[in-house]
């Protein structure tokens, strides 16, 4: 792994109740202004044939830690591709990534995964749960992929699981969960790493106005814990609960106050 | 890690048991006939090399050619017995002829094979004796009117025992009475020959008795291996024959090892042919497993594109792919060892060989099965591992 692990030991009640999440993490300072995500010059440009797409035109973000932040932006906008590139699952055509102090512009393949898998915790629209998997090894997978044991995986996962919500389901299948209930199973996945930051792609836009309402209060109450969210969403009534909205228009970000 | 890849593998592969199954089953074809072929070879060689050993290590006979011609009935006398035993490496020779007859015992009565018999002939082929004795030097210089019997025709003469001492009578023009002096021990027959049905006569007894042949048919030799190794002593009586007879096929000199060689060269032959079959059937069975995996990459591409986005590096996705290549191929190829097995203990019964279990055959199998898993696993791994994984989860 390049570049120092800024890890800091956060100063919240989810950080300190759960050491072992940490274990192993220097005790180092926060990085600089302690931003969690740094993004300079932000170019990403698809080539469909000849035709070239300017998603991105430039974008600089700086998202502090313990945000709780909002993309906003009409269908097209670029939304989805910011979000992709911040959470290293795309590489921006120009302009450097900074994630919890780490550069990842030059990475390949198999350090994004890392950081993919230390520091960031996805929630998607479709909730991409895996179908054939109860929720309990779902939620357990991404410490598969840290290398922690089958033992401490489980424990893991089942007191993420709980702390959501869904205690009494963890031997069920995403299908026999409803929309909410898969929704939480996800985003327990999310944050049973412990990562730095949680990412939401329209996270209530599979599901009706009532539990959409029930993952925001979710939200706010992992943010309350001190996690950094980013949620990206068309919807303004999903920005409204944020602390700070940035919309995206032609390629660009800007504040909305 | 792998032992979650093995969990994973088995979800996905139960989850579509019929296709599995099918995708299998040419792995089950070319890893069983891979079996059963390595098994019936190996029955065959062991087969052989029993009965080499029942004919006797030591056994060089002489028989004459496909084209025998005036040299043959010039050589071919019976001074030529003395001639042998002062070959190097040659202990004892006898010359043998045979003919056919009906012998009679009371009410019982065979029709088989006499053969003319010197003391050496029981060293030559190692034979014993269940009972009684065996011709004797005194038998030759008499020319007594004895018999050895074979054991099994030794009891259909004489079904209620008491062969030895009892008279045997040989039917033709001018019959002939025999006193049994000997029966031989049982033995199992050695490449067509049954000493257990045979009746052996003194040689100078044979020649005024039983018939009288312009010459011997053939002689049996008992080469000394400690002396000289037999194969060499057979060819190098092959090579005087050949210079005496100027052709050469005109005398066949043949010891068990030569036989041996004959038959294995055989076996060898069309076991590499069936070799051959199997393989390409394997091959088969392994195309038929990339497709399937390459189906099952496309079809579990946002799987692939969810495992990406939770941390899962091309190396995990790549292993896991293969661990579930392998699985399917190894599984085929237990299945294919027990069929290979099935049909090797059935065929090895109709041939009267005895089945073999070989560990190399079963080692073959599974080495083969994974082997196949790898190569045709190989590269749908590849692809899963190198899909892009903004792609992969955006697949519907
Ligand atoms: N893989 C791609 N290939 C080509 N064009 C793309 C691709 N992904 C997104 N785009 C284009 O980039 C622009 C931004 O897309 P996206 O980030 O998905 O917008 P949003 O999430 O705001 O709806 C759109 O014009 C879209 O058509
Ligand atoms: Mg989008």
């Amino acid at each position: 792994m390049s570049g120092p692990r800024n890890r800091p030991v956060p100063s919240d009640a989810a950080g300190a109740s759960s050491p072992a999440a940490r274990a192993g993490a220097p005790d180092l300072a926060p990085p600089a202004g302690g931003l969690v995500v740094a993004a300079r010059g932000i170019h990403r440009v698809y080539e469909v044939g000849e035709e070239k797409v300017h998603a991105l035109r430039g974008v600089d973000l700086d998202i502090r830690r313990g945000e709780y932040l909002a993309i906003i932006g009409p269908s097209g906008s670029g939304k989805s591709t910011l979000m992709h590139i911040i959470g290293c699952l795309d590489s921006p055509t120009e302009g450097t990534v900074a994630i919890d102090g780490v550069q990842v512009a030059d990475m390949d393949e198999t350090r994004l995964a890392r950081i993919r898998n230390e520091r960031i915790g996805f929630v998607f629209q479709a909730f991409n749960l895996l179908a054939r998997e109860s929720i309990l090894e779902n939620v357990a997978l991404p410490l598969q992929y840290a290398g922690v044991n089958r033992r401490e995986r489980i424990e893991r996962a089942q007191a993420e699981l709980e702390s959501v919500g869904l205690g009494d389901r963890l031997g069920h299948r995403p299908s026999q969960l409803s929309g909410g209930q898969r929704q939480r199973a996800a985003i327990a996945r999310a944050l049973v790493t412990r990562p730095a930051i949680l990412l939401a792609d329209e996270p209530t836009g599979a599901l009706d106005t009532k539990t959409g309402d029930a993952v925001l209060a979710l939200f706010e109450e992992i943010h309350g814990r001190g996690t950094t969210i980013i949620v990206v969403t068309h919807d303004p009534d999903v920005a409204a609960r944020c602390r700070r909205t940035v919309r995206i228009r032609d390629g660009l970000v800007e504040e909305v106050a | 890690m792998i032992l979650e890849h093995m969990r994973s593998a088995t979800r996905s592969l139960w989850g579509n048991k019929l296709r599995t199954f099918l995708s299998m089953i040419g792995i089950v074809i070319g890893v069983g006939s891979v079996v059963a072929i390595t098994a019936l070879g190996e029955s065959a060689r062991a087969s052989i090399t029993s009965q080499i050993a029942q004919a006797g290590l030591e056994t060089v006979t002489v028989n004459v050619g496909r084209r025998p011609g005036a040299a043959v009935e010039r050589l071919f006398t019976e001074e030529l017995v003395d001639k042998f035993t002062e070959f190097e490496g040659i202990k004892a020779a006898a010359a043998v002829n045979r003919s056919n007859a009906q012998l009679k015992a009371g009410e019982e009565s065979a029709s088989e094979q006499i053969t003319s018999a010197t003391p050496a002939y029981l060293d030559i082929f190692s034979l014993e004796m269940r009972e009684g004795r065996f011709v004797t030097e005194a038998d030759m210089l008499e020319r007594s009117a004895v018999v050895v019997l074979g054991s099994e025709l030794a009891d259909t003469l004489f079904p209620d025992g008491g062969a030895v001492g009892s008279s045997v009578r040989v039917l033709g023009s001018s019959p002939k009475q025999l006193r049994v002096v000997g029966v031989l021990e049982t033995r199992s027959d050695t490449f067509g020959f049954s000493f257990d049905s045979g009746a052996f006569v003194p040689r100078t007894s044979y020649l005024v008795r039983i018939a009288k042949p312009d010459r011997p048919d053939s002689f049996v030799l008992w080469a000394d291996p400690d002396a000289r190794d037999v194969v060499e002593t057979a060819a190098e009586l092959q090579a005087w024959f050949d210079a005496e007879t100027g052709s050469e096929n005109a005398v066949r000199v043949q010891s068990p090892s030569t036989i041996a060689e004959t038959m294995s060269g055989v076996t060898d032959t069309l076991s590499g042919f069936l070799a051959g079959i199997a393989a390409i059937s394997l091959v088969v069975g392994g195309i038929g497993i990339m497709n399937i995996m390459l189906v099952s990459v496309t079809e579990r591409t946002r799987e692939i594109g969810i495992r990406k986005a939770l941390g899962a590096t091309p190396a995990a996705i790549r292993v896991q792919f293969l661990v579930e290549a392998i699985y399917i191929t190894l599984a085929g190829g237990l299945a294919g060892l027990a069929l290979g097995m099935g049909i090797s203990k059935v065929a090895s019964g109709f041939l009267g060989w005895d089945f073999i279990l070989s560990p190399s055959s079963m080692a073959v199998a599974v080495a083969f099965s994974a082997a196949t898993g790898i190569f045709f696993g190989l590269y749908p791994a590849a692809r899963a591992a190198r899909l892009d994984p903004v792609v992969a989860l955006s697949y519907e």
